[in-house]
């Protein structure tokens, strides 16, 4: 049930993610809603790990089942990509911005001064 | 239009949600404790990222470090800022920094190196060790920060950390090492890589923006 609940949650968030990708106008909007949803992108690959009344996937963390630990060795190198990545695109907005003085979409499109 | 692209992402999240809801309940795990324990490791995490798909991590890193490199470039040709008069800060943030900054620190080294072991790892230690400088950098001021960490010796460790994973990584590709020295040793390297690229971007990011 914990598992159902947490990929509602990540699509959730994956939607609000990718409806603010889509219908702000501003760059830096743009890519806060990117990093939004690669944080559902996160929690989903999460909430496929789970099992029912799992332990972390340690030896000798008590008897159960163990969570599945490759989605998350998977995100653990996906966050800090997730983080270069952002920081990056930020470096090129900040170029954008001191060469073209807007980070409206459609101008910047257009290759227009403000 | 707004409505429009609300609506798109609306319409792919529900079949995201209506598609994978099937993967309920989930299938039993393969026995995992003795390919953990072959990789000379106790977290299983640890085994898969630095034993099984060493090959994912490594690429990773090489990412990681290339993305460092295209903010340094990439920053270079724009004029740095003039230093704002420095905000005043609060004496209970200074105060408090003080107390929090080593033992942000020792959590981190300790996360790192026993990250084979217990929950933990490489990259949570560097973006902790990365937000403890985030937190003295806030404190102080990120000029008088920067001056401690000059960047020429910086971006040396940063590659030489680099260099090291690369040739360990090579080593237990080619050559077959493996056990919890080798996993420890890869977790202090990716602690340095992603605590001092964390660390450029902060510095890089203030300078040519102004104070933080």
């Amino acid at each position: 049930m914990e598992g159902q609940v947490a990929l509602l949650l990540a699509v959730s968030l994956l939607v609000l993610g990718l409806g603010t990708l889509l219908s702000r106008r501003n760059v830096i909007w743009k890519l806060l809603g990117l990093n939004v949803a690669s944080g559902g992108a996160a929690l989903f690959l999460v909430a496929v790990g789970h099992r029912p009344q799992a332990v972390p996937p340690i030896l000798g963390w008590g008897p159960g089942p163990a969570a599945d630990p490759l989605p998350q060795a998977l995100i653990l190198t996906a966050i800090v990509i997730h983080f270069a990545t952002l920081a990056l695109s930020l470096v090129y907005v900040i170029f954008l911005t001191e060469h073209l003085h807007t980070q409206d979409v459609p101008k910047l499109e257009r290759g227009e001064d403000e | 239009m707004k409505w429009a692209a609300w609506l798109v992402a609306m319409i792919l999240g529900g079949l995201l949600a209506w598609t994978s809801w099937g993967l309920f309940p989930r299938p039993a795990l393969p026995p995992w404790q003795e390919a953990t324990a072959y990789w000379g490791a106790r977290n299983a995490v640890a085994a898969i990222v630095l034993g099984a798909r060493l090959y994912d991590t490594l690429f990773e890193v090489l990412v990681f470090a290339m993305a460092m490199v295209g903010v340094r470039l990439a920053l270079r040709p724009l004029p740095k800022r003039r230093a704002r008069p420095p905000v005043i800060e609060s004496p209970l943030l200074e105060r408090a920094a003080d107390v929090l900054v080593p033992a942000i620190g020792v959590f981190g080294v300790y996360l790192a190196a026993s990250g084979h072991l217990a929950p933990g790892g490489g990259f949570p230690a560097g973006a902790i060790v990365g937000t403890g400088l985030l937190l003295v950098a806030l404190a102080r001021g990120i000029r008088a920060l920067a001056q401690e960490f000059p960047q020429p010796i910086l971006s040396q460790l940063e590659y030489g950390g680099l260099a090291a994973l690369l040739i360990l990584g090579g080593g237990s590709l080619a050559l077959g090492w493996r056990g919890g020295w080798l996993l420890t040793l890869a977790n202090m390297l990716i602690l340095i890589k992603v605590s001092t690229g964390a660390w450029t971007v902060l510095e890089h990011f203030a300078a040519h923006r102004g104070e933080v």
